[in-house]
């Protein structure tokens, strides 16, 4: 071969590969303007856009509340110690380059002249805290601010209860221990300050180098060393995997940040997390329908090109490429505009987020742009497939004969190719192959039910809907009728779609609904705010009548005692932990990570030492409020001792109702009866208790009181004037945290919307997608009615007419299909309680109806306004 | 004495055409004999049902024979499979149909482009606007199918079927679609196309008027050639004599 000849064929062939991509680019370009494409795009820009921005949001989420979290725990790790830490382990911190802060926590007196109180004496260094802030504020009780000193060698701060236990002021000296230190600041809050009954002394600040001097430390000294660490995650597991083996249990603890996660937030996060990964694949289901459709029509209506492409010369490969490419082009540009819309709304509410959590947002996620971008292609070539076959299969005698169409391809085919998209895609999204094969199995399921019940529907139908109308009206409804019955099948699958669109959208909205109906009662208006302990019998009445000169009125005031749980059945409490902590070791972990939320209400002690230790105990006649008795029976005035036990820790201690449980109170000893296992609301911010007794079983007992209320943000500055004359009492202040859980919840409920917004979007596509496709047949019937003489009115309400059944029969079917879907979801994914929706059993076919009965008007209207001519035109 | 398929534009042996129906095989082309030289305008003619169709798609390679042979510039089509026989279309063979068959999405331009694309030649658009002129559309370049008339569409067609310089030209019922003015038109343009790229001309039509401008008659009656010609009514009483052509 000559070079000329080598150069012919090389720039043949160059343009040969030219050739199929300008017609397909051509083809693309025209086509874009049209309804199908249009529909593709927005349907895989809707499902990337809802991918991208739910995955990306929760993972965003997810980081921020991590680090929220480490905040609350000033670091990444922490190693307890009874004992100063060895000098090896905190050099091995060095050479691992994480940064340490040393913290020194013990009980002790504090002096001012006279006056003396307990206190929880926290010695720091400079480096404390790692992560988040110390709060201080100008006066006692005023608003903390941040701040990033710490208390210099011979400075104290306060916390503000301390100022009117000792009559204190900044600049005073007090004593600790062996030195006198001066008042330099009012402590407002410590980041890692926890609420806890168990330890309700007020707490001071002071420099780590004083802590010798005091004579804090020594043999008989309570001290316990803290060390904390952040570092890469790297730096942090290795530096872990070296220092856990060498920890004794006995003198040495480990705790992560991740312990540390706020309980509400989590919560509130996690269940969002799951309407999310829920709402995703609902919007990617209905995206798919509607692609399919679109495809499938598309496909159609290019059978002609396809045949004279081949005509023409084209061959098999040429004309794969070109339609593949236009699948591609407009899978590029859905994936364009998809993550653009999904990456600008993340942005927005995880900003928002970010600004209310006081944290900052790095970071690039990739698994979302992956599992996004993988959605598109999946979507938009998966979901093709089976129309794109068809169309490669038309043969070019077409040109000849019309009436030939694409080979038939087994249908099984594409529901092989449906299913394995439609199963990809929830695997990959949800990252747990059981869930989604079990999501899958039940959607096929559904699926076939559904089918059998709408064809019973159109058989029962056309039999027994007789019209009695006018005469007119009577025709159209015939007309109608049987246009359904003649295309039962077809009809079928587009009553399954709409079915489908409408049972999922009703899902989507009764589930956000619910949901946001849950979160707004769970910190409704006038949720308590403040905590008081530490109130004596002596106190109450005063202090009832004092804070009603504020306004204030708690709820309930619960006698509180500490105790020690001893033992069960007479058998010791020790001895039960451990058999049940080797047997349930797992299941154990799991309550833990729910204790942390309780420790806010309850002693952090337990999560620590078990109840071989103390436990706060309460006595009452009624069950508290948001409680409620799962097994056993509340008890009656006047009964023998007996208990209350919270149904969860009954579990872990293997506790079941007529067990005998003993309780040390100081020097008394009680033992109770288990009369009632209870189940307990942990998020209503009112003092909560395991363990509740009948008041006849602690007659002798003298104990303090707590209680909860709210004051509004105006009262805050009267809470000094509030609490001045009762001094000893403790008060913990939960604001703060509220208000974050709220804000938090506001901005979740946003994205919340916003995947509704998606969903019912994907929604009408489906929708519009399935009326157009029907458009080409509906234009043959109605250029034959035409032609044959009938009037306009009685086509349009003929049509109408179908689309209106059709739209009826969808909402019945979509609401039984959304009562059993929402029964299963609420009961065994979103831990609520299932209620029947009997309003969507009259507005989803009012509903169906209207939507499907307008999208239909809208079809024939466009097409009556065509002349009869130019209809027979278009459908020849 | 045997032809060589070398010597033919297309040679048929013996061409079949079966179809199954639910009643058995039913046979739509008898056995056909027939040679068609290079540079030769033929019609073939015949009634509605005749088989003109179906012998056009065979000898096109659009469809599959039942039985016999069939070459198309020398090539065996019988013994090709679509894709060998798309290929061998392409370059080589051009279309006219009844219905234009131009593809709506795309331009008159981009319509006469498209095989000359599909061979992988270099200048098409330079070859496609000088067909144009030469069909006297020049100024409609840009606009889509439906923006043109039958005749129009017809024209686009017809410079679309010469712009690869096809050796032999299919053309079914050319002006089934239009007017008598605008057939007159098509007439004059495809046979002076015709002549000036020296392609071998295979008409199918009901137009007498067209098919005697052909240097041949090829008459079809119930899947085969007739000597006699038939009248377009189908009567059941004329005399036929079938035999090769």
């Amino acid at each position: 071969m000559t070079s000329n000849q080598q150069s012919s064929s090389h720039q043949s062939s160059y343009h040969h590969k030219n050739a199929w991509f300008s017609i397909a680019w051509r083809l693309f370009c025209h086509e874009s303007k049209r309804g199908e494409l249009t529909i593709i795009l927005l349907a895989i820009s809707l499902s990337v856009a809802s991918v991208l921005a739910l995955s990306l949001f929760s993972e965003r989420l997810q980081y921020a509340l991590t680090e929220k979290a480490a905040n609350y725990f000033t670091a990444d790790r922490m190693l307890w110690s009874a004992n100063p830490a060895p000098t090896q382990w905190l050099e091995k911190a060095k050479q691992s380059e994480l940064t340490m802060a040393t913290q020194l926590r013990s009980n002790s007196m504090l002096f001012a002249g006279d006056a003396m109180s307990l206190v929880f004496v926290r010695a720091i260094d400079e480096n404390f805290p790692l992560k988040g802030t110390i709060r201080i504020a100008p006066q006692p009780f005023a608003e903390g601010a941040d701040t990033d000193l710490t208390p210099a060698q011979g400075e104290i701060w306060l916390e503000s209860r301390i100022f009117q236990l000792l009559n204190v002021q900044l600049g005073s000296m007090v004593e600790l221990g062996d030195i006198k230190l001066k008042v330099t600041q009012v402590l407002a809050q410590l980041p890692d300050q926890g609420f806890s009954l168990g330890n309700s002394s007020p707490h001071v600040v002071i420099n780590i180098t004083d802590i010798k001097a005091a004579g804090l430390i020594g043999q008989h000294s309570n001290a316990w060393f803290s060390y904390s660490f952040v570092g890469s995650d790297e730096a942090i597991i290795q530096y872990e995997d070296w220092l856990l083996p060498q920890l004794d249990n006995e003198v040495h603890g480990w705790d992560t940040a991740e312990d540390a996660k706020d309980f509400w937030l989590s919560r509130t996060i996690r269940k969002a997390g799951q309407y999310f990964l829920l709402s995703s694949l609902l919007a990617i289901i209905l995206a798919s329908i509607s692609i399919a459709v679109a495809a499938q029509r598309y496909c159609q209506r290019h059978y002609d090109p396809v045949a004279i492409m081949k005509t023409l010369g084209g061959s098999n490969s040429q004309i794969r490429k070109i339609f593949l490419l236009q699948i591609g082009f407009i899978s590029i540009a859905g994936i364009i505009i998809g993550t653009s819309i999904g990456y600008v709304f993340q942005y927005g509410i995880s900003t928002l987020i970010a600004n209310q959590l006081n944290i900052e947002l790095s970071g690039w996620y990739w698994r979302p742009f992956i599992i996004a971008i993988f959605t598109g292609c999946c979507c938009a070539f998966l979901f093709s497939v089976y129309p794109l076959m068809k169309l490669f299969s038309v043969p070019p005698l077409r040109v000849l004969r019309r009436d030939i169409d694409a080979k038939p391809l087994k249908f099984t085919f594409n529901l092989l190719a449906s299913g394995i998209a439609i199963f990809l895609l929830m695997w990959a999204y949800s990252n747990d192959l059981k869930i989604s094969a079990i999501l899958f199995a039940s959607g096929v399921i559904l699926v076939l039910v559904l089918l059998a019940i709408t064809l019973v529907f159109i058989t029962l139908g056309r039999r027994y809907a007789q019209a009695e109308f006018s005469p007119g009206l009577a025709g159209a409804w015939n007309l109608a009728w049987a246009r359904i019955q003649r295309r039962a099948m077809g009809n079928s699958i587009q009553l399954i779609s709409f079915s489908l669109t409408i049972m999922l959208l009703l899902i989507v909205i009764v589930l956000r609904n619910d949901m946001l109906e849950q979160w707004r009662s769970q910190l409704p208006e006038g949720t308590p705010n403040y905590f008081l302990a530490n109130i004596t019998k002596q106190e109450l009445p005063e202090l009832q009548r004092h804070l009603a000169t504020f306004d204030v009125f708690p709820k309930e005031y619960y006698p509180v005692i500490r105790s020690r749980l001893t033992a069960i059945n007479d058998e010791t409490i020790d001895t039960t932990i451990d058999k049940v902590k080797k047997k349930n070791e797992k299941e154990e972990k799991e309550i833990k990570i729910e204790d942390k939320g309780k420790a806010k209400e309850e002693s952090t002690d337990k999560e620590r030492e078990g109840f071989g230790r103390e436990v706060n105990l309460t006595w009452r006649d009624t069950l508290p409020f948001k409680n409620e008795i799962v097994e056993g029976t509340w008890w009656e005035k006047d009964v023998p001792n007996s208990v209350s036990v919270e149904e969860k820790v009954a579990g872990e201690l293997n506790i079941i109702i007529g067990d005998k449980i003993t309780f040390n109170i100081g020097s008394q000893i009680v033992t109770a009866s288990v009369t009632n296992l209870r189940s307990v609301n942990w998020q209503t911010m009112q003092p909560n208790f395991y363990f509740i007794l009948n008041p006849d079983a602690v007659t002798d007992i003298s104990p303090t009181y707590i209680t909860a209320f709210n004051l509004a943000k105006d009262q805050k500055s009267e809470l000094n004037k509030m609490l001045k004359p009762f001094p000893t009492l403790s008060l913990f202040d939960v604001d703060y945290r509220i208000q974050q859980v709220k804000d938090v919840i506001k901005q979740v409920s946003a994205a919340v919307e916003f995947i509704l917004i998606l969903i019912l979007c994907a929604g009408s596509l489906v929708l519009i997608a399935q009326v157009q496709a029907s458009i080409e047949e509906r234009q043959q019937e109605l250029a034959i009615l035409r032609t044959l003489g009938a009037k306009g009115k009685l086509i349009q309400q003929s049509v109408v007419l179908e689309f209106v059944i059709v739209g009826i029969i969808s909402g019945i079917i979509a609401a039984f299909a959304n009562e059993i879907a929402l029964y299963m979801l609420q009961t065994n994914i979103f831990e609520m309680e299932y209620s029947f929706h009997f309003e969507f059993w009259l507005l989803a076919p009012l509903v169906g109806a209207s939507v499907v009965g307008c999208l239909g008007a809208l079809t024939c209207w466009r097409l009556l306004r065509i002349n009869t001519l130019k209809l027979i035109r278009e459908v020849m | 004495m045997d032809i060589k398929p070398s010597d033919s534009a297309i040679l048929t042996k013996s061409l079949t055409k079966k179809v199954k129906t639910s009643e058995g095989d039913l046979q739509i082309l008898n056995p056909i004999d027939m040679n068609i030289k290079y540079g030769e305008s033929v019609a073939i003619v015949g009634a509605s049902g005749s088989g003109k169709s179906t012998l056009l798609g065979l000898l096109a390679g659009l469809d599959d024979a039942s039985e016999g042979e069939i070459y198309l510039d020398g090539q065996p089509l019988h013994n090709m499979n679509e894709e060998q026989r798309a290929q061998l279309r392409g370059g080589r063979v051009g279309f006219i149909f009844q219905t234009f068959m131009l593809v709506q999405s795309l331009t008159a331009l981009e319509n006469i482009m498209l095989p000359a694309q599909l061979a992988g030649l270099s200048n098409a658009a330079e070859q496609a606007k000088s067909l144009l002129e030469k069909v006297g559309l020049a100024h409609r370049a840009n606009h889509y199918p439906n923006q043109l008339s039958g005749g129009e569409q017809q024209r686009v067609a017809i410079a679309r079927a010469f712009i690869s310089k096809p050796k032999i030209l299919f053309a079914d019922e050319p002006t089934g679609n239009l007017d008598a003015k605008n057939s007159i038109n098509i007439e004059s343009l495809l046979f002076e196309l015709n002549k000036k790229f020296g392609a071998t001309l295979l008409l199918v039509t009901h137009d007498t008027d067209l098919a005697e401008k052909c240097d041949r008659q090829l008459h079809m009656h119930a899947g085969s050639f007739v000597e006699t010609v038939i009248p377009l009514t189908n009567s059941k009483h004329d005399e036929e004599v079938v035999h090769d052509v």
